[in-house]
């Protein structure tokens, strides 16, 4: 069986704390639950939690969803982005499984990642490392006025999404959205296109606009 | 939430409750007031042509099923839609709500996997992992039920396809099943492809779609080589689910890889055109053995999976003469020539007649509970390797041809609680819905008494032991089965000639 493999990339800094951080635990809560209940994703997506402060860490390595459990998240500190992304590219490195003659390796890993700010670090290092591998859909998520666009947007120049507040109701919104994103991906096949786009996520709910 | 009343276009007032209950890939779904149906609107403006599909499957195709001759047997198979609706611009229509039965009762025995109260989607029945380890093991059914859910998905695509009709996105999304009740659903009706006239607006579903759709995928759609849903590709997956329902594992995803270096290349061209079947006796280069399946699952999950993509003990010949002739027809002749992939009709056909060579197993921890009798001397549960003990009656059927009785390829086995239905009488009968009531019930049964098996007349008229003098056995009159015995069950054309064969173990 092939996998799916999902990173979520989670900015927990210091700005975060508070009622941000908490929307962002009950929406990783609802989403894992969401997915649970869909089968498909159930038997093939696989969940990774990478989060940044001032420093980035794995804090779940790429698990399947039935035993994922949920990290404890706290916010502090800056804003690694750019650290994240190469951890990232280290994970993606060592977990995904390649394909060989006698196995099928996994699909390409779906990246959201989600902030509330500027990087605080050497951002275009991480970037360079992120652009030479291959991925599947990137979106990245601005939560708030705070976040640069235009760095999310050398991220995944095609997928960039803005919350207006990085509040309760617009993170749930979000999270909701990445949950039915993946079984969405978990299902799909792509139709003329030679690869797979964030038009072939189902359309965001009104809190998120698309960038 | 707040109630909205709108006017269906047939001008019938419509209440719904304006909390979207879910999303499908186009729609999004409403209870209506006293929640015996749903509305669904989809998102996407429909063109002229889409507008006019909707009021033919409201309309003409929906009378063209339900207006006929066993009209109603059909309302419990399709969840139809029944009217349109217009509401802010957009266009809907109004469909029943599913069953209870189409809901978990139970749900799964994990308890992170929250599904009690949600809809039985067929996927979590297809993977050995999810019907075995997930679910509740109150939810599963047996080996029987699966089989008697495909041959009521086959006569539902039967019907669809005698209407002109091709439903286009056929799979286990698409259907709700209920293993504990033995029921089906085919569901999301909106999509009908009418060849010629309304064309498709899915390509299909993973694992389901036909291997030309696939390889001309990423055509055009004005390209006249790209190939599109239609008859044919409901074939291929009506196919596929039965496979994946009664062996758990698909037919195509093998060991071959394609392209090493893209996965979706390799899925491309391994579902398209290299597509093989893993069982193929021609090209085995997609066969797997049971190493590489634990290579290639899950330590966790391999314990379940594993019995079911043992290809050495499990092969689709398990599943009797009837459905494995079909196998090969759908999966090596029929692969890649769409005109020679088997019609909903024929697995309906090969189904009936695999149902009457079910035998129970009689290992009572057996979670298979049945099997198809494999023609043997010695027949050996497949899924649990207990050997049948005992006499077992094999009833071969000789039907009424003119003046002369041919072999017709039928054949019942007996076991306690065997009975005789019409259908069995005269080979001109058929188990579908046409039945009228009085031929659905049994006419006769079997009963194992001191050693012996009797055949025992409920209600057929002129029941004669030809072995016997030709003398007759009369309503609530029994007969004693012996090796070699002749039984006819009706002196009609098409009448059943019975002969008995004793399988001793």
């Amino acid at each position: 069986m092939r996998r799916l493999p999902v990173y979520l990339l989670l900015d927990c800094s210091g700005s975060m704390s508070g009622e941000p951080i908490e929307a962002v635990k009950s929406g990783m809560q609802m989403l894992l639950s969401g997915l649970r209940q869909d089968p498909q994703a159930l038997e093939s997506a696989y969940l990774s939690v990478i989060t940044f402060d001032s420093s980035a860490k794995q804090l779940v390595p790429l698990t399947d969803l039935a035993s994922f459990q949920m990290p404890d998240i706290v916010a502090s500190g800056t804003t690694a982005l750019g650290e994240a992304l190469s951890l990232l590219c280290q994970c993606a490195k060592t977990e995904i499984v390649k394909s060989t003659p006698e196995v099928k390796g996994d699909w390409r890993p779906l990246v959201f990642i989600m902030t509330d700010g500027e990087p605080t670090d050497d951002f275009n290092k991480g970037l360079a490392e992120f652009q030479t591998m291959k991925w599947g859909i990137t979106v990245s998520c601005a939560a708030g006025q705070g976040a640069n666009v235009n760095t999310l947007k050398a991220i995944s120049p095609e997928s960039v999404v803005m919350l207006d507040t990085a509040d309760k109701q617009s993170l749930a919104a979000f999270f909701k959205w990445v949950s039915s994103s993946i079984s969405t991906s978990s299902k799909s096949v792509n139709d003329t296109k030679q690869e797979i786009g964030v038009d072939q996520l189902p359309p965001p709910p009104p809190e998120i606009n698309m960038v | 939430m707040a109630l909205v009343k709108i006017k269906a276009t047939d001008g019938t007032q419509i209440t719904f409750d304006d909390k979207m209950i879910g999303q499908g890939g186009v729609k999004d779904v409403y209870f209506t007031e006293d929640r015996r149906h749903v509305v669904g609107f989809f998102r996407n403006k429909l063109d002229v042509y889409g507008k006019e599909r909707l009021e033919h499957i409201v309309g003409k195709y929906r009378d063209s099923i339900f207006s006929q001759d066993g009209g109603e047997y059909w309302k419990n198979l399709f969840c139809w839609p029944e009217k349109i609706v217009e509401y802010n611009g957009k266009t809907g229509v109004l469909v029943p709500t599913y069953a209870q039965e189409f809901f978990f009762t139970h749900g799964s025995s994990t308890p992170v996997i929250d599904i009690k109260g949600r809809e039985k989607e067929g996927k979590w029945f297809a993977n050995p992992w999810h019907r075995y380890c997930n679910l509740d093991k109150r939810e599963i059914g047996d080996w029987r039920s699966y089989l008697n859910i495909c041959l009521l998905i086959s006569r539902a695509i039967r019907r669809m396809h005698a209407a002109g009709l091709s439903h286009s996105d056929l799979s286990y999304k698409n259907i709700l099943i209920d293993p504990v009740s033995v029921k089906a659903c085919i569901i999301d009706i909106d999509g009908l492809v009418v060849p010629g006239k309304f064309p498709p607006d899915v390509v299909g579903t993973p694992d389901f779609i036909a291997p030309e759709v696939m390889q001309t995928l990423k055509l055009k759609i004005s390209d006249k080589s790209k190939k599109i849903p239609k008859r044919e590709t409901d074939m291929h997956a009506l196919a596929v689910l039965i496979y994946m329902y009664l062996l758990c594992r698909h037919p195509l995803r093998g060991k071959k890889v394609h392209d090493m270096n893209d996965e979706n290349r390799d899925e491309e061209l391994a579902m398209g055109e290299k597509a093989l079947f893993v069982e193929s006796n021609k090209d085995t280069s997609n066969r797997y053995d049971i190493k590489w399946v634990k290579k290639n699952e899950p330590a966790n999950r391999y314990p379940y999976i594993a019995p079911w993509m043992d290809l050495d003990k499990r092969p689709y010949t398990i599943l009797g003469p009837y459905i494995s002739q079909l196998v090969r027809q759908a999966f090596m002749d029929g692969l890649h020539n769409p005109s020679a992939r088997p019609s909903a009709n024929d697995w309906e056909d090969a189904i009936v007649r695999t149902i009457d060579l079910l035998q129970p197993c009689q290992n009572p921890k057996c979670e298979q509970k049945w099997f198809v009798f494999d023609n043997t001397t010695k027949p050996i549960c497949p899924f649990c390797n207990t050997v049948y003990k005992g006499m077992m009656p094999v009833l071969n059927f000789y039907s009424k041809r003119g003046s002369s009785f041919k072999l017709d390829n039928h054949r019942l086995m007996v076991f306690n609680g065997t009975r005789i239905y019409p259908w069995h009488v005269n080979r001109n009968v058929f188990p579908n819905e046409k039945l009228k009531p009085d031929q659905k019930k049994a006419v006769a049964y079997f009963q194992f008494h001191n050693n012996f098996w009797y055949l025992v007349n409920q209600s057929i008229p002129k029941m004669i032991d030809i072995t016997d003098n030709k003398k007759i056995i009369k309503p609530n009159e029994h007969i004693q089965l012996t090796e070699g015995r002749q039984i006819l069950l009706s002196e009609d054309e098409g009448g059943r000639l019975i002969q008995v064969q004793l399988v001793q173990n």
